[in-house]
């Protein structure tokens, strides 16, 4: 007999109990690990695709604001548009390359998938893209679709297939080279094609600006302000505009998660508190046999400690399945449009798993000290007396 | 000092005030090495109060406890726990064994409150169940168990660290005729091969076998 086995023994034999009171602090932990995942890949998969854009302004509707410029990031459609006047008035200003995209929505197989209108030579110079399969768009008017990598891959698409977009068959062109940002999970088709299949006539939704001078960038934005009745963002202000959405997103779901982890904490302080009542005589027989109260307090920290490692692991498991398996699944939206691109599970999931082995295990211990403490200064003939 | 017990002066007083209940009036009592004593007298009257301060299970409100030459009173909580898993063996009517362990664990587990390798637990917990006769019931469970075949594997447990003391409290007050004579003659036996037995009973004949009994009335003992 070990004092591990006798806490074993204790939990094993109170099964219910034992069984709710891990699945408290097992939800505890898995949102906290869920919700820190999404939360953690959101705010990177925001600075890669800040970078991936590789605008230094972005000329937006009139009235955008953070909603919009995240969805420029996410490739949502915007509920606005710039007339094909105003992008030519842009277009115009020296010193400056400005392209027009116009962002789409379509379905492939009941799951959503974005949808970009694009000046075929100038973005694949501007984004430097590489075509990994088939050929790219022979030139601007090509009827056909050029693929992202995880879209090819997802639904098992290849160059002289088709796609559907909006009723209409369209060819597939070509797949291009994974770029780890939300192209990779986009289709492409000619900026025309994506006007003339959702009636946008010729308007757009954004534009990126590339300038000639980094340093006048915001002369440039004067500008372009000038020209034309638009909204004009840097890509600096974007980024930090959206992280600062993203900060507020990651900090409510951490305190969601921290109020998670407090209830499980309450929930082992009250599995443990009750433990202490209806053990009384337990602990009267070991004090009978021997038992110092060191004894009697590590036996009840030692099972609060059993309930924070083997719901740490539970949690953090389940935690991680959740962000990766089920958060692709939940409705588009910008915040999961980002997730979605970046469902690597790799070796930073052990670190997150042990990290929340150790968290739990401390809040449980924690939580077990009231409990142990309260247990351990029972008087002997008190205890063994308890009817 | 070939007393195993001696007491002085032993009071203990539960509440204070108006409240106050003198559970134990000054108590004096020496208890010689390797005899057999029966504490008798009415139920709360202080018997069992008696037990526990003599069992270092409960501190004395005035006089001191000696058990083999060592002072109670002045031995801290730590130092009083070593003490009872070494030096004692507690005896319940109720048997109190631990209803989620077998009855060899019950056994292993005060050999390891002492500090005894889980190695040996096993073995000598056998031995026991060997000598109370029931070596075949190491892995049921108390609730698996007669009454009279509990208090057994609570006898064997009280003998796990082979003390020298033996405190059975009322250890037949919950066991018919048949499991009680078993039990009596279980205690009779340790105590010829030399344990002290000091035991609490409302049972006659074990008070009848006994070399000497102490009357407790009223919270005082009585000649």
């Amino acid at each position: 007999m070990t004092l591990t086995r006798l806490v074993l023994k204790n939990l094993t034999c109170r099964r219910g109990r034992f069984i709710f009171t891990l699945l408290g602090i097992t939800i505890g932990i898995a949102s906290v690990v869920s919700f820190l995942s999404l939360g953690g890949s959101l705010k990177s998969e925001i600075r890669r695709e800040s970078a991936a854009l590789g605008a230094n302004l972005v000329v937006t509707p009139k009235g955008s604001c953070a909603y919009e410029q995240v969805s420029i990031l996410t490739g949502e459609q915007l509920p606005t548009t710039i007339t094909a006047d105003e992008v030519a008035r842009v277009q115009e200003i020296d010193g400056l390359t400005a392209l027009p995209f116009l962002a789409e929505r379509t379905a492939i197989r009941n799951r959503p998938v974005g949808v970009m209108g694009i000046l075929p030579a100038e973005t694949l110079r501007f984004k430097g893209w590489q075509v990994t399969r088939g050929d790219y768009f022979p030139d601007t008017e090509a009827a056909g679709a050029v693929l992202g990598a995880i879209v090819a891959d997802q639904f098992d698409l290849a160059p002289g297939g088709e796609v559907t977009i909006r009723g209409e068959r369209l060819p597939i062109l070509g797949v291009l080279k994974e770029t780890g940002g939300k192209d990779d999970l986009t289709i492409f088709v000619a900026l025309t094609t994506a006007q003339r299949l959702y009636n946008q006539g010729d308007r757009v939704s954004y534009l990126a600006v590339r300038v000639a001078d980094i340093d006048q960038v915001d002369a440039y934005a004067e500008k372009i302000k000038e020209a034309v009745s638009l909204g004009v963002v840097s890509d600096k202000q974007m980024l930090k505009s959206v992280l600062s959405i993203v900060g507020t997103v990651n900090i409510t779901l951490q305190l969601i998660a921290a109020v998670a982890v407090l209830a499980a904490a309450f929930g082992i302080i009250n599995t443990m508190l009750t433990a202490t009542y209806e053990r009384k005589r337990e602990i009267g027989i070991l004090l009978a046999l021997g038992a110092r109260r060191r004894t009697i307090f590590t036996l009840f920290l030692l099972e609060s400690a059993i309930y924070g490692v083997l719901g740490g692991l539970a949690g953090a498991v389940t935690g991680l399945l959740f962000s990766t398996l089920a958060a692709p699944h939940i409705t588009q939206n910008a915040f999961t449009a980002f997730v979605s691109g970046s469902g690597a599970v790799g070796p930073a999931s052990v670190g997150v798993i042990l990290g929340a082995v150790v968290f739990s295990a401390v809040i449980a211990m924690l939580a077990g000290v009231y409990p142990a403490w309260r247990a351990a200064r029972l008087a002997p003939v008190e205890a063994i007396s308890y009817e | 000092m070939n007393d195993m017990i001696r007491t002085d002066n032993l009071s203990r007083t539960y509440g204070s005030g108006a409240v106050a209940t003198h559970a134990l009036r000054g108590a004096n009592l020496a208890i010689p090495k390797g005899s057999f004593t029966c504490i008798v007298g009415p139920s709360g009257h202080g018997k069992s109060t008696l037990l526990h301060l003599v069992g270092g299970l409960d501190r004395p409100t005035t006089g001191t406890v000696h058990i083999g030459g060592v002072e109670l009173t002045s031995l801290d909580s730590s130092a009083l726990a070593r003490l009872r898993g070494s030096k004692i063996g507690f005896v319940f009517q109720f048997f109190n064994l631990l209803r989620t362990l077998t009855a060899s664990e019950n056994i292993a587990t005060a050999m390891m409150l002492a500090g005894v390798p889980a190695r040996q637990q096993a073995e000598r917990a056998r031995e026991l169940l060997e000598r109370v006769g029931l070596a075949e019931k190491a892995g049921a469970r108390p609730g698996e168990l007669s009454g009279g075949q509990q208090q057994r594997v609570a006898i064997a447990r009280a003998l796990a660290n082979d003390p020298d003391l033996l405190l059975p409290d009322e250890p037949t007050g919950n066991l018919d005729s048949e499991a009680e004579a078993g039990i009596i003659a279980l205690l009779h036996d340790l105590h010829r091969r030399g344990k002290t037995v000091v035991v609490v009973t409302h049972n006659h004949e074990i008070a009848q076998q006994a070399e000497r009994i102490i009357t407790v009335r009223d919270g005082r003992i009585a000649a």
